[in-house]
């Protein structure tokens, strides 16, 4: 007993033993709690404004940054502009190397991000506490607003896409997640209803611009309508008989293949109600009118100065969106090529992108028609050279002898275009009579804006000048001072010729379409459509029937918007791409040293543009992952 | 499976107490039981018996029982923990801490047996005596009969689970990183070194292979007991390591839990032995030599397939360099004119020396024994320096470590053990590292301009160095970038550990408690000082007066004194602690052994960078182990681990990670006695359990239970106000990085191993391993989410399965001959093999996509045909969606034939990129006083790729790291430097060789040729002679002269030879070959010990 009593002991203190350390490992069981409370959730986001506001922002984050060009397949990836080799960025699109495995330029991750953060940001602001319902109004409105901008983008790209308006829950199921994708119909009418939408609570105009120019106000949002509607109705989604074949797995045609005239009756409207809002707000197209002058400009000059500006000069009267979320410094310092003779050597401009022959062609003659319908005009001499004359000089170098292809046109030529012997107006040196000062360019082979020099300047013969602020200037060094302006994605000229075109083609030719028309042709130094086509061209009653009247808004629309990236889109819109892409891209023959020789039309590449290329390639990994997703025809 | 083990989870407080009820009761019932067998020889004593009583086995002949006494010591002191046995039987009794030892053996005719590690086994017979005191003799050869395991020990004979020890003496190599030592030294380990660079030259290595694709899947290290770091481990001196041991199979990582499934790395380090003070030092001194160089082609070739490059993909393109200029530098004109610079030469040297020296002093008495030990190395690397700056701007990394281990007997049954260690590295070399000299080599161009130009008459007054460069001066001069600074880091780690050891006897005997807490603390920092070079670029020459005129590219951003940048500071601590309580007990035929540790764990870093990332990390965990012997011929072993990890919720926090073995010792069993003398051990062993794995994803996700919001990301910011370009208003956005997931959890390793020891003659030990294993909740992308859902971030799940299985065969061979030759050899082979069982990918529509049944490591890629003869072929054959190509691209077979190539081409190509076999063996032979050794290892099936894109000639390559990490590298024009093998063999319009290594050429990236394919594809295996070594021992005689106990000069090499059907570089360096190459080293050293 004795023993037993002395083994109980024993046996018990080490139970203890035992009991204490297990005590320890319960006590412990807070110690792997080691994250402390309110670290940050997406909760948070809406737990007061200035947090909400940061996600306001989120959401405009993700629109393409337009005026750069590895986000903008719509700079380089048509015909516009071409390239250097060396760069590689979407002219892959324009050479037909676009792939399924990774598609260039491809946004399908990208705004389906954009959309999902949209719809987080709907789900979640009516939480926060301390907003006025009125703000919280307006950025619901631009928020739908961004939604229906990215669907759009998608749309203009893919063609049909699936539409998100609801964001699915992170553990859906997995049936539930492998989404279709909607008719273009329902994808443009879902669009439309969220611009209706949002139309109901945002601002008519910017009350503190220092702040907040560039968010999305009511002429926005109705001026983009617009545009929507107009693609709408465009061929390439209203009938497009090319597309029958595009069905969802479960068999629904994705496209409609009759068209419908109601949808321009829709454009015409929306385009009417977008302009007067516009109107009423004091928008109007810009001339050139500064506060301080220094030299009495010639008309010449000013009307120059008025194309030029009406891009490059930030937020002028017809700029109805500007993208803030980009600007152009990149893009002047590419294009600008080394106009001033003393400064030969900065490696900052660049003088790339290079107009091919067939966009400096499209420009209209001085008297406001096309080149190959001019009476006056020598279209079959227009290789032949001709020497500047006084009457030239503020166009091209006086003396200079150039070929007749740059005389006698429109002056949107000589404000949109560099080249050989063209005179660049501005970049420092502004007194417009002292016209043997200002800048020309000198572009044949080993000159200082041609070909030959170094790895880059132009490919063509062309530069474009449209883009380049006209007080950029080259310094000594490295210096090159750029007045950079954030880019514009719709101007009021833009919207006076969707209207024209709309008008157009729901009722065929009226005065009002000739109206519209003809106030940008106005701007332009152009006479009105009436009176240059009866004066001057072979075809005088062109713009009396539908087809011509047509074939002038299409190419007075290339003309006027020409490098802001609408060529790409218009071409597709109007399914005119697969005739003008499969054009050869030319230009002069710029390793001649001589006139008579550089003067010559050389083909630099022989692009081609199947029915396949008017919708991007939905990527293979894409499709993989979602079987019910179909791809694009061709692809 | 899982659900028994959620269920068990949810018990597993009550199986705690259980078990802890159940080891009491074993305890008490012990108690009771030796009590009671005390009382009952108590009672004999008073009481002899007059009757017979019947005996069995396992009773004690009580007539001729006998009481034996003794004290046990070496040639010094005292030694307690002696085991004595009787022979044949169980019975058994150890030596306490005085060296006594009290036994009761059955009768006067025993023999009894005293062993303990590190000394001979002596035999005494019995014959009468009651007092038996005895001198053991130290014994270096039976170090390995005793394996250190988690938390203990175990005699190998014993083993039940899978452990692999390396002898120490192995480990000796020509090298001051340990981590080099391991490839083909043990079996089950795979391990490859892919640099040369000293500081940066860390093998990788997994234990049997990789089946996790979390972002760890090394093992767990652990230095005495704390958990250590690769690096941290790489500067462990081998003189200072006691014990090596691989734990590779269930029942020896289990005790580890959720963070022992990689396999777990074991050492302990040198403890004092009671004795005088011993003195021994090693020096060394090495010359070291790549093994193998990339060849790069002369100026002149560079100049004309430049110039290829360029008009064979477009003849119109301007070249690059005019005829004129590739006469003139083939002419040898004028070099500051037409420079031809072998960068390569200018700056590598061909060799470099490091030094080694190591020095121990361990000794003590009865109440305090030490081991302190000091260690200097220095590695120097293979640059040039220009003698004109007064720094040096080499590779000069010095390592030094002290180390202190005090063994301290505080009471009779109190031990306490303090281990105070260093570890620190002191860095000088060149701004970019020796890796990133390579890289700015092979991404200049040799024939631009000269390194420097010569002070001539107009810049007589210049004090700086004239570097060459072109154009903007954004070229790279390697020679500038070598010579134009250096930096400094230190590197340091500090360690303090205490450990208490009490002997619970007096509770009950083979009680006893252990607990250890240690902390470390590691820093990093590094600064460099350089100039911005002057660059200079020809102006002019005039060559009827051969006069040139050079002038400055950068005069305003250039300077003359040294500008400064500032490096990471990494700061990091680590506590940790753990109580153990340790029961051990024999008492006839039976051996019990019982074991519960309890952990906790901590670590903080800072500057992590995030919020989330600056938390602790913590583990906390209980573990236990009971292992039951009878008669050493059964054994059965129960281990378990119940650990938590932070990283998950709290419902998914702790894991339950049992495992059990059986062994059997066929040789020891009674009908095995005829064989006994041939086969000297035939043992069977198999084990099964799980073990976890919690390092999943990437270290950065720290808490899947929650999301990750960054509330600041300028990457989401908008801008607005129509002050653009001039301070416009502007926030940034918010970025989900993860989503919130409260079921994620480890991944669990269920493993099985069976294992077969043999022993032939005394002589050979084989010992062949099976294993395999099946990793289940492998966290996982899911892949049937589409872009559509609009997600920022992955959604995960615990989804993936993998299985793999393998074997590991080691051999050992040992024989004596009378002469006083001795031989041995030893070999061992691991193949280690994986594959996906559940793998989630999307619908794909053919077949060979799918990774279901191919290895974790299996590349996906296209399967090139050949090169295109011309550009009709290219244009008539399905096409290939990568951009341009033509004549001389790389033709992909269209798998699926649907007429072009995509995704959908891609199949499984080659082996995996982790070898699946590596192998070793060697011998060592002596006589007299010369010993010779060599050693082979070799790996196999393994596949690598040449990397086309860092190969691409004249091409401006930004690798992907650089491009992520904003490199400075970014800021230089780059051009690709063009191999010779490639200028050797490449299509070119002239000699349209379809099969030639490089197709045609192209002054950028062609990314038709550079997509992941077997036509970059390249067998990794090799074998090569690792190590080769001749040792003298100086006689006795002379050592006594020299009042020294040992000395032994010897040289060795490593490297020598490799055996491979690759020769553009280095093998083992797989597709990195233009880094820093792998050395071949050259070693001379001695090792003297004074006593």
């Amino acid at each position: 007993m004795k023993h037993n009593s002395k083994v109980m002991k024993k046996s018990i203190i080490s139970s203890v033993y035992l009991l204490t350390i297990l005590s320890i490992v319960c006590s412990c069981k807070n110690y792997l709690d080691v994250v402390p409370d309110n670290v940050a959730t997406i909760d948070n986001a809406f737990t007061m404004r200035t947090q909400a506001q940061k996600f306001l922002f989120t959401c405009y984050s993700y629109m393409p940054k337009d005026g750069d060009l590895a986000d903008n397949p719509a700079l380089v990836g048509g015909d516009e502009m071409w390239e250097i080799d060396t760069r590689g960025a979407y002219f892959n699109i324009a050479k037909g190397l676009q792939n399924v495995v990774s598609p260039y330029g491809d946004r399908w991750t990208a705004l389906y991000r954009g959309i999902r953060d949209c719809n987080i940001f709907l789900e979640n602001i009516d939480k926060v506490p301390d907003m006025e319902e009125t703000e919280k109004r307006r950025w619901i409105a631009e928020v739908k607003f961004l939604k229906a901008y990215y669907h759009f983008y998608l749309v203009r790209m893919y063609g049909p896409i699936p539409i998100v308006k609801e964001n699915l829950p992170i553990n859906a199921d997995v049936e539930a997640v492998k989404v279709t994708r909607d008719p273009v119909d329902s994808c443009f009418s879902y669009i439309a209803q969220l611009i209706n939408e949002a139309t109901e609570s945002l601002p008519e105009t910017i009350i503190d611009p220092t702040n907040e120019a560039g968010r999305i106000t009511l002429p926005i949002a109705l001026s983009f309508k617009a545009k929507v509607l107009v693609y709408a109705a465009s061929p390439l989604f209203n009938g497009n008989t090319d597309q029958v074949a595009l069905k969802n797995p479960d068999g629904t045609a994705l496209f409609n293949p009759t068209s419908e005239k109601e949808k321009w009756n829709a454009a015409v409207s929306a385009c009417k109600a977008a302009i007067d809002l516009c109107h009423r707000m004091g928008l109007k197209l810009y001339s050139y009118n500064p506060d301080f002058q220094q030299y009495a400009l010639t008309d010449t000059i000013v009307t120059q100065l008025s194309i030029r500006n009406s891009v490059a000069e930030k937020w002028n009267s017809e700029i109805i969106w500007a993208n803030t979320q980009t600007n152009t410094t990149a893009l002047q310092q590419l294009m600008a090529t080394w106009w001033d003779p003393l400064y030969l050597d900065g490696t900052v401009t660049r003088g790339e992108l290079s107009p091919p022959l067939k966009i400096a062609e499209l420009f209209y003659s001085q008297h406001g028609v096309p080149i190959n319908e001019d009476k006056d005009w020598d279209y079959n001499g227009r290789y032949k050279l001709r020497t500047a004359t006084d009457d030239d000089k503020l166009y091209i170098r006086k003396d200079y002898t150039s070929a007749y292809f740059n005389f006698d046109r429109e002056p949107r030529y000589y404000a949109d275009l560099g080249f050989d012997g063209g005179i660049y107006y501005g970049q420092g040196k502004y007194d417009d009579s002292k016209s043997s000062e200002l800048f020309y360019l000198e572009a044949k082979f080993k000159q200082r804006n041609g070909f030959g020099k170094f790895n880059f300047l132009t490919v063509t013969g062309y530069y474009v000048k449209k883009l380049i602020h006209y007080q950029n200037v080259i310094g000594t060094g490295n210096n090159y001072s750029v007045t950079t302006y954030p880019w514009p994605l719709m101007r009021l000229s833009d919207l006076y010729l969707l209207y024209a075109e709309a008008l157009n083609e729901s009722a065929g030719p009226s005065e009002e379409a000739y109206d519209y028309l003809n106030l940008v042709r106005e701007r332009a130094g152009l006479q009105s459509v009436q009176d240059s086509w009866s004066n001057y061209s072979i075809n005088p009653s062109k713009y009396t029937t539908q087809e011509g009247l047509r074939a002038i808004i299409h190419q007075e629309r290339l003309i006027e918007l020409a490098f802001e990236a609408n060529r790409f889109w218009d071409l597709r819109r109007w399914k005119e791409a697969a005739n003008e892409l499969n054009k050869p891209i030319t230009s002069w023959d710029l390793s001649q040293e001589t006139a008579e020789a550089y003067y010559r039309p050389v083909v630099v590449f022989s692009p081609t543009f199947g029915t396949k290329n008017y919708f991007w390639p939905i990527k293979d990994s894409n499709i993989t992952a979602n079987r019910n997703i179909v791809q694009n025809l061709g692809w | 499976m899982n659900q028994i083990i959620d269920n068990m989870k949810k018990k597993l407080l009550p199986f705690i107490l259980l078990w802890v009820v159940l080891l009491n009761s074993a305890i008490y019932l012990n108690v009771a039981y030796g009590n009671a067998m005390h009382s009952t020889e108590t009672y004999f004593k008073n009481n002899p018996p007059n009757g017979n009583l019947e005996r069995t086995e396992n009773q004690i002949d009580l007539k001729q029982k006998k009481e034996i006494r003794g004290t046990v010591r070496d040639s010094a002191d005292i030694l307690p923990g002696v085991s004595v046995k009787v022979k044949g039987t169980a019975i058994g009794t150890t030596t306490d801490l005085s060296g006594k030892y009290i036994l009761d053996v059955p009768n006067d005719n025993v023999v009894l047996v005293f062993s303990m590690v590190g000394y001979t086994s002596q035999e005494i017979a019995v014959k009468g005596k009651e007092l038996i005191d005895v001198s053991l003799q130290p014994d270096d050869k039976n170090l390995d009969e005793v394996v250190v395991v988690g938390f203990g020990t175990q005699k190998r004979t014993d083993m039940v689970g899978s452990v692999t020890s390396i002898n120490v003496g192995e480990l000796k190599t020509p090298s001051s990183n340990l981590t080099n030592a391991l490839a083909g030294r043990a079996a089950g380990v795979i391990a490859y070194q892919r640099s040369g660079e000293p500081g940066l030259d860390n093998a990788d290595f997994f234990v049997r292979g990789v089946t996790t694709f979390g972002y760890k899947s090394s093992p767990l290290i652990l230095i005495d007991g704390m958990e250590l770091s690769t690096t941290d481990f790489a500067r462990l001196q081998p003189d200072d390591i006691a014990s090596f041991s691989i734990m590779k199979d269930a029942t020896s990582t289990a005790v580890y839990g959720a963070r022992g499934a990689n396999g777990v790395i074991l050492i302990t380090t040198k403890q004092g032995a009671v004795g005088k003070a011993k003195l021994s030092f090693r020096l060394e001194n090495s010359i070291s030599t790549p093994t193998r160089d990339v060849e790069l082609a002369d100026p002149i070739t560079y100049m004309k397939l430049s110039n290829e490059a360029i008009l064979t993909r477009n003849p119109l393109g301007q070249v690059l360099y005019s005829e004129d200029k590739i006469a003139s530098t083939a002419d040898g004109a004028n070099p500051i004119v037409y420079p031809a610079n072998d960068w390569k030469d200018m700056i590598f040297k061909d060799y470099t020396m490091n030094q080694r020296a190591n020095l121990s002093i361990s000794g003590g008495g009865g109440v305090a024994r030490y081991y302190v030990s000091g260690s200097y190395n220095k590695d120097n690397g293979i640059l040039n320096v220009d003698q004109r700056n007064n720094f040096n701007n080499n590779i000069d990394l010095k390592s030094y470590t002290l180390r202190s281990n005090i063994d301290i007997d505080v009471t009779k049954s109190t031990h306490m053990i303090v281990r105070l260690s260093g570890n620190f590295d002191d860095y000088s070399g060149p701004v970019d590292g020796g890796a990133g000299m390579y890289r700015k080599v092979m991404a200049s161009n040799p024939v631009l301009f000269p390194a420097y130009y010569p002070i001539d008459a107009p810049h007589q007054f210049v004090k700086h160095i004239m570097y060459g460069n072109y154009d903007q001066g954004k070229y790279i001069n390697p020679y500038a970038e070598l010579t134009k600074g250096y930096k400094d880091y230190s590197r340091s780690l500090m360690l303090a550990q205490v450990e208490l050891k009490q002997d619970l006897s007096m509770l009950t005997e083979g009680l006893s408690f252990r607990t250890m807490v240690n902390t470390n603390r590691t820093s990093y920092f590094d600064v460099s000082r350089y100039y911005n070079p002057y660059l200079y670029t020809l102006a002019g020459y005039d060559r009827l007066t051969d006069t040139y005129n050079i002038t400055n590219i950068n005069e305003e951003t250039a300077t003359e004194y040294l500008g400064y940048s500032e490096g990471p500071k990494d700061i990091s601590s680590t506590f940790y602690m753990e109580s153990m309580l340790n029961y051990n007990r024999s008492f006839n035929k039976h051996n019990l052994s019982g074991l519960l540790v309890y952990i906790m764990r901590q670590n903080l870093t800072a500057n992590a960078g995030d919020l989330q990332l600056s938390l602790p990390f913590r583990n906390l965990g209980i573990s236990g182990r009971t292992t039951y012997s009878y008669d050493s011929r059964y054994y059965a072993e129960f281990n378990f681990g119940y650990n938590g990890s932070e990283r998950f919720h709290e419902s998914q926090r702790f894991g339950f990670f049992p495992s059990a073995g059986l062994a059997w010792s066929i040789s020891n069993e009674k009908f095995f006695a005829p064989f006994k003398s041939t086969v000297t051990n035939l043992r069977l062993r198999a084990t099964y359990g799980l073990v976890g794995n919690d390092a999943i994803g990437s270290p950065s996700d720290r808490f899947f239970y929650l999301s990750n919001v960054n509330m600041n990301d300028a990457g989401k910011s908008a801008s607005f106000g129509n002050q653009v370009g001039s301070g416009p208003y502007s926030l940034n956005g918010v970025t989900i990085s993860r989503y919130a997931n409260e079921d994620i959890t480890w991944e669990t390793g269920y493993k099985k191993n069976a294992a077969l020891e043999l022993g032939l003659f005394d002589k050979l030990n084989i010992q062949a391993e099976y294993y395999t294993e099946t990793r289940k909740n492998i966290l996982m992308t899911r892949a049937s989410i589409p872009v559509t859902m609009g997600l920022s971030a992955p959604i995960r799940a615990n989804v993936g399965e993998a299985a793999s299985k393998g074997t590991d065969i080691s051999l050992d061979y040992q024989q004596s001959l009378s002469n006083g030759m001795w031989f041995s050899a030893r070999g061992n082979f691991t193949y280690a093999t994986n594959k996906y069982t559940v793998y989630e990918e999307p619908e794909y529509n053919e077949y060979y996509r799918s990774h279901i049944g191919s290895s974790i490591q299996q590349v996906y890629g296209y399967i090139a045909e050949r090169l295109f003869i011309d550009d009709a072929e290219a244009a008539n054959s399905p096409k290939q969606n990568f951009g341009e190509y033509g004549g001389g691209d790389i033709k992909y077979l269209d798998v699926n034939r649907d007429g072009q190539i995509t995704e959908a081409d891609q199949v499984p190509i080659g082996n995996p990129t982790v070898p699946e076999i590596v192998y070793g063996f060697g011998f060592s032979m002596g006589f007299k006083n010369f010993d010779f050794s060599a050693f082979f290892q070799g790996l196999a099936n393994e596949s690598f790729w040449i990397d086309a894109e860092a190969t691409s000639p004249f091409a401006p390559y930004y690798s992907d790291a650089e491009k992520a990490a904003n490199s400075s590298i970014l800021n230089y024009t780059v051009q690709n430097q063009l191999l010779k093998a490639y200028a050797d063999s490449h299509w070119s319009e002239d000699v349209r060789d379809v099969y030639a290594l490089w197709p045609r050429l192209s002054s950028t990236i062609n990314a038709n040729n550079t997509q992941t394919s077997t036509w970059f594809m390249r067998n990794g295996s090799f074998l090569r002679l690792k190590q080769i070594e001749l040792g003298y021992k100086l006689p006795q005689k002379i050592l006594e002269k020299l009042h020294t106990s040992y000395l032994r000069v010897y040289v060795n090499a490593s490297n020598l030879l490799t055996l491979s059907k690759f020769k553009l570089w280095d093998v083992e360096m797989g597709g990195n070959g233009l880094g820093y190459p792998i050395q071949k080293v050259f070693n001379i050293g001695l090792n003297v010990s004074f006593n």
